[in-house]
């Protein structure tokens, strides 16, 4: 079925593009973004249990940008009284007036942007998904959690508790111009099982997800997750210290996903060119990984939950490859990055919420498959981990260090598992050593879309990463 | 629509229900170099309902946001699905807050203009150098007035600033440049402060323009001197949460050391019903319980939790509360003496962190300074690892105390054998 479109956007949007004529008197770009995402979300463990019809991503509210004299300005809003606009339009003026009165004050410089360009694009967008969110039947979910956080904690003795999480959201946004009007509506869910298991008075805990753009159809795919997310936990808490060193290791998809993320994601976001903030401005056109390194970036290059029509500036989806047989091709842009930048925008501007700035952003972000089988790949490793769990990373496009903290790694002794699992994994390096150091890459491959992406420590949005088993070298600790 | 809201929730047949009211104007400056790249104005009002609904043993909650352009059919609608979908969830009984009576205090609608030219200010003063400057920054500051009401008759408001600003500098030689990235939260602009963090990160910056790989150095002191060792300290705070407790992720006992067999400072942690200019002074948390001043864990042993209602009375806490503010009180020496002897001092991590449940840290190593008889090395790189149940046991507070916003801690504190992995052979 199709994910239908907001009424609710329907309704406003006369009164939308009446202010943007209104403002357009006076500036010499006006875009609206309206949204209006609902959705759900339950979780269950065996001592307490929450239903919201909230998830971090629902919201209804507007921006407003704005171009005059060379700089961009916004006004976010949500009290939004169609039947007065005029009086909107003049309370916009006069709040961003207020700014530029202090800002003159305080002798601040504006550097200076072109308009934007705003040629004329019609999209109306419903994207495909098995059920909506609106639609669901809570009683029967919160059920089917329930047994599987039940099930969870009957089948290992040393369970204590097994939370288990479904949450939908039904995403609904219009981007308005003088000569645009973009609508799209789609669906996104994710499910996740973390057992939580104790021996010895110590805790540990893992995790297994699924995600999708799908509806909470996807939640069915959740108990075939459960043994994995179980027998995790169990191999967590027994597991030792690593000794630390440079090791082979094999990257689980999900963790070559997160070193996608991490190294050549945040690395090639575009408004880090701008501020001078990326070493890959430098790199373009040259050698940053083995040649089984390509990556692609973009809304349209898996169905993920950052798979959409259209970014939050009103740019089409892209599909962005970024490094091709080692060699980093380009970056991704925002639109404003793009004009400071003399290139094209690759539709990865992106905000938190409306209530947010746009910034260059990932979408889902993908290594490409390889050759080789993963019984090969472990059969070729001396001595190394066979790396599995993501638990979190961090980037350093100026530095190119990566941090990626894993959950467990599996040893490798003379090309076979030797059953001996060590616990927690700092991995640390340089990318381009660390995109160097891969040899192997597998045929198959995942993508994982249940968390959220920060630049820098906030500005949280929905990303997808994978990609195949890859063999290379690293630092653990 | 927020009389509308109340008014619907009064008939709908509710065995409870609570509603927050939070309005945010907001002032956003985004400056590239010192040049502003982009303004930024919010007014926005949130409204966040919640309906408890009581059956067989249960009380059931289900929260939602109601969006203030919602027509009355649609409100209606979302409170008749919140008290279907309280049903769905069997958790055991418990009560909401009711009205306390706290002395009442004198609320002003914060200057936001007035905290913005401050922040501005303070960025053009900033002792920057051709081999150390600001790359870019980015202003937030916001007045809050947040209303909280329950079925009970609680009616509470509280006023507030909070601000935030994201600074990253550079230093450079003729080699190479590098980047520090830095984010200081508060109340309002604490001019002087944030002067001299931000001229201490610019230091720290020309330091990291000669750093060295850091060595294997295997276990090793680490000191703390920046805002990681929040970290550590939410590790603490978090284990007396009721929630935690509640929930079998915390083993800690009332009355019982948190650690045994400790060599080093004995822990005491408190939660504060204010401290100055932070922006979490509300006296109500965001339940309409009254916040107060309460010893969580005092000398190395676990004295109060804390928490939410819920698992607070699961837990047979009836006053218990969640505090904004939070103190690790120092310990027996001084700042210069946990500095003796050999040890990494790291100023700044990727990403530092410390597992609430597990204790296990860890972070990469982006600027440090290693201390070995006499010596110092500026260091980068590698990584630290290892777990606070460990570290509990032999670790060293300093006597001063340094304050990041909602948090006073010690300024310097101490962990004995960390595991350091170094950045080459």
């Amino acid at each position: 079925m199709k994910a239908a479109f907001s009424d609710y956007l329907n309704t406003i949007a006369p009164a939308v593009k009446e202010l943007i004529e209104l403002l357009g008197n006076h500036y010499d770009y006006v875009s609206v973004l309206s949204t209006d995402s609902v959705g759900f979300s339950a979780m269950i463990s065996q001592r307490a249990k929450s239903v919201s019809n909230s998830t971090m991503f629902t919201e209804r509210g507007n921006v407003v940008r704005v171009q005059k004299n060379g700089l961009y300005s916004e006004y976010a809003f949500n009290e939004f009284d169609t039947g007065n606009v005029r009086a909107l339009a003049e309370e916009i003026r006069v709040a961003l007036n207020a700014q530029l009165d202090l800002l003159a004050e305080t002798g601040a410089e504006i550097y200076a942007t072109d308009v934007l360009p705003d040629e004329p694009a019609q999209v109306f967008a419903e994207m495909e998904t098995g059920t909506m969110p609106e639609d669901t039947d809570l009683q029967k979910l919160v059920e089917e959690l329930s047994a599987i956080s039940d099930e969870a904690v009957h089948s290992c003795e040393i369970a204590v508790d097994c939370m288990v999480r479904g949450q939908s959201t039904h995403v609904s946004k219009m981007f308005l111009t003088k000569n645009r009007d973009m609508r799209q509506s789609y669906v996104y869910s994710e499910g996740m099982i973390a057992p939580i298991v104790m021996k010895n008075g110590k805790n540990e805990m893992s995790y297994a997800s699924v995600s999708g753009r799908r509806g909470p159809e996807l939640f069915a795919g959740l108990r075939d997750k459960l043994a994995e997310a179980v027998k995790a936990a169990e191999e967590v808490i027994d597991a030792e210290p690593i000794v630390p060193g440079e090791y082979e290791i094999i990257t689980s998809p999900e963790v070559s996903g997160l070193i996608a993320h991490e190294a050549f994601g945040h690395g090639v976001e575009m408004d880090m060119f701008v501020k001078n903030r990326a070493l890959g401005k430098e790199y373009i056109g040259r050698r940053v990984g083995s040649d089984l390194v390509t990556m692609h970036e973009g809304a349209l290059c898996v169905e993920e939950v950052a798979s959409y029509a259209f970014d939050d500036e009103g740019t089409p989806a892209g599909d962005t490859v970024e490094i091709k047989n080692g060699i980093l091709q380009t970056g991704v842009c925002d639109a404003l990055s793009a004009l400071r930048l003399g290139t094209k925008p690759t539709g990865n501007g992106k905000r938190q919420s409306f209530e947010n700035k746009v910034y260059t952003r990932m979408t889902n972000t993908v290594f490409d498959s390889g050759t080789d089988t993963l019984e090969d790949m472990i059969a070729s490793v001396k001595y190394g981990y066979l790396l599995e769990g993501m638990k979190s990373g961090m980037e350093d496009p100026k530095h190119w260090g990566i941090q990626c903290i894993v959950e467990r790694g599996l040893e490798i002794r003379d090309g076979k598992l030797t059953g001996k699992v060590v616990a927690p994994i700092v991995m640390t390096g340089y990318v381009p050593d660390l995109l160097g150091s891969i040899t192997m890459a597998s045929t198959d491959r995942e993508v994982f879309g249940s968390g959220a992406c920060g630049k820098g420590h906030k500005e949280w949005v929905k990303v997808s990463d994978g990609g195949p088993y890859l063999k290379a070298k690293a630092r653990l600790g | 629509m927020l009389e509308t809201i109340i008014e619907l929730l009064k008939e709908a047949g509710t065995d409870g229900w609570e509603v927050t009211d939070t309005r945010t104007q907001g002032w956003e400056f985004y400056f590239i170099r010192h040049q502003l790249d982009q303004n930024r104005v919010r007014n926005v009002e949130h409204i966040n309902v919640s309906v408890y609904k009581k059956f067989d043993s249960f009380l059931g909650k289900a929260s939602t946001e109601i969006p203030v352009t919602a027509s009355r059919e649609e409100a209606v609608d979302l409170i008749g699905k919140l008290c279907a979908e309280a049903l769905l969830v069997k958790n055991p009984v418990y009560t909401l807050n009711m009205p306390a009576e706290i002395s009442a205090e004198t609320q002003t609608m914060p200057d936001v203009r007035a905290i913005a030219k401050d922040f501005l200010n303070v960025m053009n003063e900033l002792p920057e150098s051709g081999t150390a400057d600001i790359n870019s920054y980015e202003l937030f500051i916001s007045a809050k007035e947040v209303r909280f009401m329950n079925s009970n008759g609680i009616d509470v408001t509280s006023v507030y600033p909070s601000s935030m600003a994201e600074v990253v500098v550079n230093a450079r030689n003729e080699k190479h440049e590098i980047e520090l990235y830095r984010l200081y939260h508060s109340g309002s602009c604490d001019k002087e402060g944030l002067k001299q963090e931000i001229s201490e990160t610019l230091k720290y910056g020309a330091d990291r323009l000669s750093a060295q790989n850091t060595p294997n150095l295997g276990s090793c002191d680490v000191v703390f001197s920046t805002d990681a060792s929040l970290q550590i300290y939410e590790f603490f705070i978090d284990r007396m949460n009721t929630g935690m407790k509640y929930r079998q992720l915390s083993s800690w006992e009332l009355g019982k050391p948190v650690a045994e067999d400790v060599k080093g400072d004995r822990i005491t942690v408190k939660a504060l019903r204010s401290l100055a200019n932070s922006s979490s002074n509300s006296a109500y948390d965001a339940e309409g319980a009254p916040v107060r001043d309460l010893v969580l864990i005092n000398d190395g042993t676990a004295e109060h939790w804390w928490g939410s209602r819920q698992f607070s009375q699961y837990m047979g806490v009836e006053d218990s509360f969640i505090p904004g503010n939070f103190a690790a009180e120092g310990g027996t020496r001084s700042a210069e003496e946990l500095r003796q002897g050999t040890f990494l001092e790291i100023v700044e991590f990727s990403d530092f962190q410390v597992e609430t449940m597990t204790g296990a840290i860890a972070g990469e190593i982006r600027l440090g300074y290693y201390h070995n008889n006499g010596t110092v090395t500026v260091v980068t790189g590698g990584s630290v690892s290892g777990t606070m149940m460990d570290f509990m046991k032999e670790m060293y507070m300093s006597r001063e105390q340094k304050q990041y916003n909602n948090m006073l801690v010690p300024a310097v504190t101490r962990l004995k054998g960390v595991s350091i992995t170094g950045a080459a052979d």
